[in-house]
């Protein structure tokens, strides 16, 4: 086995330039994706049947499908269905945050569903309206018991951000591959790029654990 | 003044209100009292609507807030609500509790919030409580700091859904103690309790009910001298 690492050396340069793409997606994606998780969440809680369906029949489209058909069809599709040139962030951060606010609008949901009845009771009985009941007292709550599970979610976008490469996003894995087929060494660009993403989702779980003694403490 | 006019109130197949009429006047402590199960914290929770009644109708200050057009939100201003499990917004200081209702719904500035907060807070003896959280207060300073907050929005009417059912029994005199400085002195109180003792000494009237039936509907010190009904008389001879 051969590996050549210096040949690769002025290289990393180039991929560490992808960590901020990565980590743009990622942020962006998250940020997005928590709103309309919320807003998907509250849609599933509330009494009113049709939202309720079109929530749940959201979340089943967007976790029933793969992610890279998701992106690939916002991307390509856009021009075609609205003929609005969309940009390959534009794609990737939509693909991201539709996808994500599904799978985070499940775990907001089990979150609202723990915060005790009698706390809607409480705020409703005190003249407060159901959507500021809902904000301000429920969600603060809700999302409490699951950040655990947010910061899980912000590891996989931050993995699953690796796909915007397929579309040509200039992210940490795709400039891995450029350098890879530029000087036709696969095993080295390709080991730097899985190390950064491997130390990133480390300090996110570091955070993580943090966090969650932080919160059983208070 | 409010009047419940034929209050009919069914989960699913259960039939837990089966028809309820009454008139509580302004000012007045009515004790609704009566064995378990026999429709008390329903008929409390319908008349905020927190209960929608199956059937029938409340009226609050002559207006029927059970009508689909009513502006319950401003009904809820009027009628405030102590609960059995005291649901105070653990993610708040006490002193938040009391004042984010006011702020938010009658949009009073922060500063006369807190003013308003802290003299109540001091009404119920939790003076230096404002900025403790509710999980670090006893279950009676957290049933105390709910009468406060429910006082914040200076409510005409007070519904106690069985205030000292889930406190130790160290704790129930504080408890029944700020209940009783708040009689008399111009609110409504309409209270559901098993603490016979209590009701006796505090209310005005007893509603007295059983499956569902308002049964008895008689002035405090008729009803336990000399209650009308064979039902009123047995449960009270099991209770007292």
């Amino acid at each position: 086995m051969f590996l050549d690492f210096e040949r690769i050396w002025p290289s990393v340069p180039y991929i560490l330039q992808g960590l901020p793409v990565t980590l743009g997606y990622m942020g962006a994606s998250l940020f997005l994706g928590f709103i309309g998780g919320t807003f998907l969440a509250v849609l599933k809680v509330i009494s009113i049947k049709p939202l309720n369906w079109f929530a749940n029949f959201y979340t089943s489209i967007f976790r029933g499908t793969p992610l890279l058909l998701q992106l690939i069809l916002i991307y390509h599709s856009t021009p075609q269905l609205i003929g609005y040139n969309i940009s390959i962030w534009e794609a990737g951060i939509l693909a991201f945050s539709l996808n994500s606010a599904a799978y985070m609008s499940v775990h907001i949901q089990g979150g609202i569903n723990t915060v005790d009845k009698g706390q809607m009771e409480a705020a409703l009985s005190l003249g407060i309206s159901y959507p500021f009941a809902m904000k301000d007292i429920i969600l603060p709550q809700a999302i409490k018991t699951i950040l655990p599970s947010l910061v899980n979610e912000a590891v996989n976008l931050l993995k699953e951000s690796a796909l915007i490469s397929f579309i040509g996003g200039a992210d940490i894995l795709r400039r891995a591959n450029i350098v890879a087929s530029e000087k036709y060494l696969y095993f080295e660009p390709l080991l730097i790029a899985g190390g950064l993403y491997y130390v990133l989702v480390m300090i996110l779980t570091m955070g993580a654990n943090l966090l969650e003694k932080k919160l059983k403490t208070s | 003044m409010i009047l419940l006019e034929n209050i009919h109130k069914t989960f699913g197949s259960l039939e837990v209100l089966k028809g309820i009429s009454g008139r509580i006047p302004r000012g007045e402590v009515l004790a609704i009292i009566g064995p378990s199960g026999s429709g008390k914290s329903t008929l409390l929770r319908s008349i905020n609507l927190l209960e929608i009644p199956t059937s029938g109708k409340v009226f609050v200050d002559n207006v029927c807030v059970s009508d689909k057009s009513a502006n319950v939100e401003k009904l809820r201003t009027k009628v405030g609500m102590v609960f059995q499990q005291f649901n105070l917004f653990p993610h708040m200081s006490t002193l938040e509790n009391i004042i984010y209702a006011p702020m938010k719904v009658k949009k009073m500035a922060r500063k006369d919030a807190e003013i308003l907060g802290k003299k109540l807070l001091e009404k119920v003896g939790l003076k230096d409580k404002a900025q403790t959280y509710p999980p670090n207060l006893s279950g009676g300073q957290k049933q105390r700091a709910a009468i406060a907050r429910a006082l914040a929005m200076e409510p005409e009417v007070i519904l106690f859904d069985e205030p000292t059912s889930a406190l130790d029994p160290e704790m129930v005199k504080e408890v029944l103690e700020v209940i009783k400085s708040l009689a008399h002195t111009g609110i409504t109180m309409i209270i559901v309790t098993h603490e016979m003792g209590f009701a006796r000494e505090i209310a005005d009237r007893i509603w007295f009910l059983d499956e569902g039936h308002l049964v008895e509907d008689s002035m405090s010190q008729k009803f336990f001298k000399s209650p009308k009904t064979k039902r009123a008389k047995s449960f009270l001879e099991k209770v007292l």
